[in-house]
């Protein structure tokens, strides 16, 4: 078996893709944080960005798909408990599909980032990660999300995106959690590598 | 963790669980393929007659479905607004009766089953690189580290009410996971002693 580290036949990959999608499953048991207007975000698609900054394309895309079959499989590791494959099949079911490709997104932009300023510390790596979570875990995240919409409801490009629109203020706020987490990450651990595959 | 899988035997748990997704996709795409609503309305009547057969463990995952009913019952409403009840109707319909299908097989098929049909339908993708045998493995990880940061973060929890008299909420996210990226790395070289690579 070969020892590449950027896919799962790697056993130290394999660690870490297994702890990721526990991450994105603990996100959804942390309670839902109710935003003064009334929208309820929960951490889930923070996990999603963070999964993408942090391992990288390759890995992040291993991470989401492992976490997506145990779901389908009958896990109930959505937030809120949900799990089965009924929830590929309802509206929202978009937004799974966005996490998957979002999560790769994000990681490519981050790796590109990484690799034309290797040493990005402070307020560079913060931008950095932020960018990377906006792109990644909100604008590819949410054109898949909303393609979902107007297929299952019938809805027109419009119409699903004004149904979406209230959400995005939270997901702006994980954006700038996940850029603070990957500081302070890189800072607590400074042997993580950001610009790998 | 509250699986879906219900241990209250019906009909349909000796199915088998190849047969059940065969039954499942070729369910999913007549109802796909259905648009007008008598049509819908008989499927979805043929769906819920097959779902009410299942009894007590049918309806104690009755949550499952609530927020799938609320969801369909704004797209209705939302195109009855508009004009078209019809286009909502079978939206509405067709949402719920793929749901239900699905909340079908989650109820009444073992993980270990599931499991062992998606090993054989990805083992092809052996070819190219992908080790299906260790999704079980990964999966299981997964459940054993979320289960583990859960612990954890009620800890830091804990230690910060104890601290501030307030819960932590996301000030915790960041020890959280300096702590987990620590656990993987153990587990990563504790797997890479016994599997090697």
């Amino acid at each position: 078996m070969t020892t590449t580290t950027g896919t799962m036949t790697s056993t130290r990959s394999l660690s870490y893709i297994a702890l990721f999608a526990a991450v994105i499953a603990v996100f959804g048991l942390i309670p839902k944080i109710d935003l003064p207007f009334g929208v309820p975000i929960t951490l889930q698609s923070l996990g999603i960005m963070l999964v993408g900054c942090l391992l990288g394309p390759k890995r992040a895309f291993y991470t989401v798909g492992l976490f997506l079959v145990a779901v389908a499989l009958g896990l109930p590791l959505l937030s809120g408990g949900r799990g089965g494959v009924a929830v590929f099949v309802a509206p929202s079911a978009g937004f799974l599909l966005g996490w998957l490709i979002g999560a790769v997104v994000c990681g490519v932009s981050m790796r590109q980032f990484m690799k034309r300023m290797p040493e990005a510390k402070g307020k560079g790596l913060l931008i950095v990660a932020f960018l990377s979570s906006l792109i990644g875990g909100i604008v590819v995240m949410y054109f898949f999300g909303i393609l979902g919409l107007m297929l299952a409801a019938h809805l027109s490009a419009t119409q699903a995106t004004l149904a979406v629109l209230a959400f995005i203020p939270g997901d702006l706020v994980k954006c700038a959690a996940c850029a603070v987490l990957v500081q302070s990450v890189v800072r607590g651990m400074p042997s993580w590598r950001l610009d790998r595959d | 963790m509250r699986s879906l899988y219900s241990t209250r035997r019906t009909w349909l748990h000796g199915v088998p669980a190849w047969l059940k997704l065969v039954a499942l996709s070729l369910g999913g795409t007549v109802l796909m393929l259905t648009a007008d609503v008598r049509g819908i309305a008989i499927a979805a009547a043929i769906v819920l007659a097959l779902f009410a057969s299942l009894g007590p463990a049918g309806w104690r995952q009755w949550r499952m479905l609530r927020g799938l009913l609320i969801a369909s019952a704004l797209i209705a409403g939302f195109h009855w607004a508009m004009g078209h009840p019809a286009i909502g109707l079978v939206s509405a319909l067709r949402i719920m009766a793929a749901a239900m299908l699905a909340l079908m097989l989650s109820i009444t098929t073992r993980f270990d089953d599931l499991l062992t049909v998606l090993e054989t339908i990805l083992s092809p993708l052996r070819r190219f690189g992908l080790p299906v045998e260790r999704i079980a493995l990964a999966i299981g990880l997964t459940l054993r580290f979320a289960e583990n940061f859960y612990a954890q973060w009620q800890r830091l929890d804990d230690a910060h009410r104890a601290r501030t008299g307030r819960s932590g909420g996301l000030r915790l996210l960041a020890p959280l996971a300096i702590r987990a990226l620590q656990t993987a790395e153990r587990v990563a070289d504790a797997l890479a002693a016994r599997l090697g690579g």
